[in-house]
């Protein structure tokens, strides 16, 4: 081998190892993001600027995160923007329309993504259909019940809520401080604990993991209920920050929700995962819209830059697989 | 000249030489054994014969021609005929169409023409194969014998079987033998590969025996004994591989672990019988006669009923977490599958059954305890791993059955169920997992072991059940224990054995007909019938002929997106982006179809980019491997974005002769709508009767043996890709004269909608299956309950929720429809 094409392979393994891996890698490159920030637009790390980006990467975290759990066990969630939309409506409507007191509409607002969750874990795991169709067909459910209880419009967080989506303790915004603890909660249980590892051992094979004696049913619609409350959390906070929500508020996570597991570095084939990977690849996108948004891209093309980013981390991974492949079959 | 030369033959896999200077040569006009036990090399020769691997070196030749470079289809070509143990067959065509597809679509004489052919080549057998069945409402019996005349009908120089037996009954062993001793003539020579040593013995003229990749000695059939061919495949003496076993005379006093009474399930039935703490209970008898039923049945994996008693406790029944919570253990023949998880670290792996012992109170898991457990146990077993953090896919298959064990000896289990323990494993793991194997029933366990091995079950068992047609019919114990006893008593037992299975396969024809591919389509006439009758009772003017037009008219997109849609389902694909593109192709549209615009350059790049899509999804799924679903969601998010970027609010009105022209009816029919209903069927008989079609269906029902067949399944899966996005052009017409503006908005719903369409039109989402006549139907349906909400008076969410609510209870139906199938 000449030195030349050596460097190069030498140069391609440690790319593969940071696309690869799992952490440590989303990190550097989402502190990398950080640190061109400024150069690329000015401002988009003042202070009011990061203040302004935070909550919402809070909510995609939080969302990502019961993304991965779906993920992890070979599913896909597809019912995420009604899951959300639901969520904020449950969180808003509650109070304006129905007198209720704030807690009951902020709980409702949690639980009731859960219930549906736990639904969809049924059909996966009971009545075996494909975990795409059963969320897909789900989200359009889902829908029809924000059009029922919103009549067709929005309706305004209290001001209970708007003001706790909005305020800060010990000058840590409160959006952030519920997201570091669900991630922190979930991050420990799936990594720690014996729960987290049945998941993972259900995630890799159910078979395997049902001859382990591991109650595989049980668990997939406990995944996909926890999942549920993720979202609904996530609805709730994202109606109360942004005070009117939007119908279809939940149609702009969808995407990046699944765009966060995979720059995670997630398997889309199940097993393994990682709830912090994702949460840092949640606060990568967020900071990349974030940039692209001072510099006066319009909101049209968020979709498009977050698409080509996942297309190209997906398709950069899998090319350098490929050729890790051929180097393996050719020596 | 020799027949099949196969010279000085090295393959090395990572941390195996599975083969060592191996040299082979068959003699024309013989029948040629390869025996050898699992793990052996066998099938490695066989693959590197068929060209399907390559060897490291070495040389193949047929007849003196050689085959280096060669691909399967070309070795075919050359007469390599290949009969394997797990036949390449596409369970969701037909019989006569897998005839087709490995014979070859001229060979037969057109698709037309198959069922007649198929016909034929089965006729010998006489065991009442319907053509035209699917091959996954086959007996496995009926696949074999279907595998074999496949592999017959080409007229081979050289045929290759591969365990031909495992699956047939007495009788049609005897006929199998007859077919390949009037196959045998001086242009053609036979390979003939078995564990089963007599009838080796009895078919074929020279034997040639391999143990560990190497060659062990060729010799001539009549000259050499069943005993001299068990030593030379063991390599040893049996008393040095097996522990000594349980004496007998104590039985009694040890305690009944594992009770089974009066069992009934899927595949067995009355089945009574106790195992003894210490003692190893072996079950045998000829493939397929319920051992593999029972056995899943013991596990708590599958449903039976009866009664079992673990350590006098009674166990709760079709509940694998409960059966192992009372202290029982499965160990699955199939090891990938069930027995160990792969990518997870070896470490791991040891203690997935006893995650408790090595936890804090229960919940948190401890590293150190987890890495001292794991430790322990790999020493003590000998499992040679680099490290406790190597997964466990990069050790050989005898550390990995080792790995599977060694969870086992952790748990101290009350008993132990192994299904083939020793499949694909090497002789000196063998040898271990035997001792673990008796050390576990020494130390109180008792264990039931399936197996397929004659010598096995002989040195290891002190007791052995044989099955016959799901009943216990045989036992045999202590010094009864004989390979050779085993042998008679399941031939014996099973010479008589009648079809039964086949008898419990038939069913009536309205049941066949219900799993089949167009019942979907009537049903949901019915359906759609019946609900326009329930409407106009309340609305006469639901069944006007204007209302009927738009239903058609809005109907011919769904048509279309269905068709879209199950091109790719079909090929086992998935496209969230149909939608949004339909959306983007009219955004586009509206910037030149207008007043004093460029249509035809409109329609031209509407064209162009519905091309474009289709190859940047086909390219990134097909050759960057990149998962359908995340590609075409992104995908999905481009287009979305695109069109919001080029027209945030509508726009660029269409003409009012546009949009006419693409309304224009026949009387009260759409034109698009008679298009679109031309198309489906098109499409259906292009899925049934051309080479695409059928390679399609092909490459979604079982993608390897579709490779294996010679298809190019990367090409079929890249055009159904393009073909999608192709196919939403014309739903992209029919938009632009529903909205009439560039609005990319509406476009977006068709994703769902496509996706409803298909599912309730009965395709299997997994691929291989489904109907584009149904399309219509089921397009028609969905239009046709969505067109009803407004007539009911039902309010907007109500469009949400039926067609949410059709795909969940339509995927749900046929989801355990399918499982019934498999069944």
């Amino acid at each position: 081998m000449d030195p030349i094409s050596g460097k190069i392979d030498d140069l391609m393994s440690t790319w593969s190892r940071v696309f690869r891996g799992r952490s440590v890698n989303i990190a550097l490159f989402t502190l990398l993001l950080f640190v061109v920030s400024p150069f690329v637009a000015p401002g988009s790390l003042s202070p009011a600027s990061v203040l302004s980006m935070i909550p919402f990467a809070s909510v995609l975290a939080m969302i990502a995160a019961g993304q991965t759990l779906v993920i992890q066990q070979r599913g896909l969630d597809l019912s995420i923007p009604g899951m959300v939309a639901l969520a904020a409506v449950f969180g808003t409507s509650l109070t304006q329309n129905y007198n209720a007191p704030v807690w009951v509409a902020v709980v409702v607002g949690i639980l009731v993504p859960g219930v549906m969750g736990l639904v969809n874990g049924v059909f996966v795991s009971v009545f075996k259909v494909v975990p795409i169709i059963i969320t897909l067909g789900m989200n359009s459910v889902l829908i029809g019940f924000v059009f029922l209880f919103s009549k067709g419009t929005p309706s305004g967080a209290s001001d209970g809520l708007n003001q706790f989506a909005l305020a800060k303790s010990w000058g840590v915004p409160h959006t952030l401080m519920l997201a570091l603890l669900l991630i922190l909660v979930t991050g420990i249980v799936t990594q720690g604990t014996i729960v987290g590892r049945k998941l993972r051992n259900i995630g890799v094979s159910e078979l395997a993991a049902s001859i382990l004696g591991h109650r595989v049913v049980s668990y997939k619609i406990m995944t996909y209920g926890f999942a549920g409350l993720c979202y609904g959390a996530a609805g709730v906070l994202l109606a109360g920050y942004i005070k009117t929500p939007n119908l279809f508020l939940g149609d702009s996570y969808l995407l990046p929700s699944v765009a966060a597991v995979v720059l995670g570095g997630s398997a889309l084939t199940g097993g393994i995962s990682s709830i912090l990977a994702t949460s840092i690849a949640a606060l990568f996108l967020t900071q990349l819209g974030q940039i692209l948004r001072s510099i006066g891209w319009p909101d049209a093309t968020q979709y498009m830059a977050q698409a080509a980013v996942l297309i190209a981390v997906v398709v950069s991974r899998e090319l350098l697989f490929l050729r890790k492949v051929k180097k393996k079959s050719k020596s | 000249m020799a027949a099949l030369s196969l010279l000085g033959i090295t393959k090395d896999f990572p941390g195996v030489r599975a083969l060592d200077n191996v040299t082979l040569e068959t003699t024309p006009g013989k029948i040629h054994a390869l025996v050898g036990e699992n793990g052996a090399g066998k099938s490695t020769l066989m693959a590197i014969a068929a060209c399907a691997l390559a060897p490291d070196s070495g040389e193949i030749k047929i007849f003196g021609e050689s085959l280096a470079g060669a691909t399967p289809q070309q070795a075919r070509k050359m007469g390599l005929g290949i009969v394997r143990q797990d036949p390449a067959l596409l369970p969701d065509l037909t019989v006569a169409e897998n005839i087709a597809l490995g014979v070859g679509i001229a060979e037969v004489g057109g698709l037309s023409n198959a069922v007649k052919f198929s016909d034929l080549i089965l006729k010998d057998w006489n065991v009442g194969i319907d053509s035209r069945a699917a091959i996954s409402d086959l007996t496995q019996e009926q696949r074999f014998i279907v595998e074999i005349s496949k592999a017959l009908a080409v007229k081979p120089k050289i045929l290759v079987l591969d365990e031909p037996t495992e699956h047939l009954s007495a009788g049609n062993v005897e006929k199998l033998f007859g077919i390949i001793r009037e196959f045998v003539n001086p242009e053609t020579s036979v390979i003939y590969i078995s564990h089963r040593i007599r009838e080796v013995k009895m078919i074929s003229d020279e034997i040639t025996i391999l143990r560990d990749g190497k060659v062990r000695g060729t010799y001539n059939s009549d000259q050499i004994s069943e005993d001299q061919i068990i030593e030379y495949v063991i390599g040893r003496t049996l008393e040095t591989v097996f522990p000594p076993k349980l004496d007998y005379k104590f039985i009694a006093e040890k305690e009944e672990k594992f009770a089974v009474t009066n069992l009934h399930g899927d595949g067995f039935a009355n089945i009574t019988f106790s195992v003894r703490s210490g003692e190893i209970v072996g079950i045998a008898g000829v493939q397929g006669n319920g051992q593999e039923e029972l056995i899943q049945a013991l596990s708590g994996l599958t449903k039976s009923k009866g009664e079992i008693e673990i350590s006098g406790n009674r166990a709760s029944l079709g509940n694998s977490a409960a059966m192992a919570k009372s202290g029982l253990i499965y160990l699955p023949a199939d090891r990938h599958a069930g027995g160990v998880l792969l990518p997870i670290a070896v470490g791991e792996n040891v203690v997935a059954r006893t995650l408790r012992d090595v936890s804090v109170g229960g919940i948190f898991i401890n590293k150190r305890k987890l890495e001292k457990s794991a430790k322990q146990q790999v020493e003590a077993l000998s499992i040679k791993t680099p490290s406790l953090e190597t997964p466990l896919s990069s050790l050989s298959g005898g550390n990995q059955q080792k790995v599977v064990l060694s969870r086992a000896v952790l748990s101290a289990p009350k008993v132990i169920l192994a299904e083939e323990p020793t499949q694909g494993v090497d002789a000196g793991a063998r040898v271990d997992i035997y001792k673990i194997l008796r050390e576990a029933a020494d130390n109180g366990a008792a264990v039931v072991i399936l197996s397929t091995n004659g010598v096995e079950l002989e040195g290891l068992c002190d007791r052995i059940l044989i099955m016959s047609r799901g009943n216990v019919v045989v036992e045999l114990a202590g010094e009864e224990v004989s390979e050779e006893a085993i042998a008679r008593a399941a031939l014996t037992s099973t010479a008589v054995r009648e079809r039964v299975e086949r008898l419990e396969h038939r069913q009536s024809k309205l049941h066949r007909w219900l799993r089949g591919d167009q019942s979907p389509a009537v049903i949901l006439f019915t359906i759609a019938i019946l609900l326009g009758l329930v409407v106009s009772l309340k609305d006469s003017s639901f069944f006007s002929a204007f209302n009927l037009n738009a239903i058609m008219f809005s109907t011919a997109p769904l048509i279309f997106m269905g068709i879209a849609q199950l091109t790719v389902v079909m090929g086992s694909g998935f496209d969230l982006s149909v939608g949004p593109l339909s959306g983007v192709l009219v955004v586009i549209a509206s910037f030149f179809v207008v007043a004093k615009g460029n249509p035809i350059l409109g329609f031209a790049l509407l064209g162009g980019f519905a091309l474009t899509a289709g190859l940047l999804n086909a390219t990134a799924i097909v050759k960057l491997k990149v998962n359908p679903v995340v590609m075409t969601l992104a995908t999905f998010m481009l287009f979305q974005g695109l069109y919001l970027f080029w027209r945030p609010t509508p726009g660029g009105a269409f003409p009012d002769h546009v949009t006419g022209f693409i309304a224009h009816s026949i009387g009260s029919v759409p034109i698009i709508f008679v298009i679109a209903c031309a198309l489906a069927l098109l499409a259906e008989f292009a899925s049934r009767r051309t080479r695409f079609g059928l390679e399609l269906r092909a490459t979604g029902s079982r993608r390897d043996a579709a490779e294996k067949l010679g298809i190019k399944v990367n090409r079929i899966t890249f055009i159904s890709y393009v073909l999608s996005s192709l196919l939403t052009i014309p739903t992209a017409l029919v938009l632009i004269s529903l909205i009439g503006i560039g609005d990319g908005r509406p476009g977006l719903a068709y994703t769902l909608q496509s996706i409803t369409v298909v599912v309730l039109a009965g395709a299997s989402i997994f691929g291989g299956r489904g109907s584009y006549i149904g399309l219509i139907v089921s397009g028609f349906l969905l239009q046709q309950v969505l067109a009803t909400t407004p007539f009911l008076g039902l309010p907007e969410d109500w469009t949400y929720w039926l067609s949410g609510g059709i795909t969940i209870i339509a995927a749900t139906i046929f989801a355990q429809l399918r499982t019934a199938r498999s069944r």
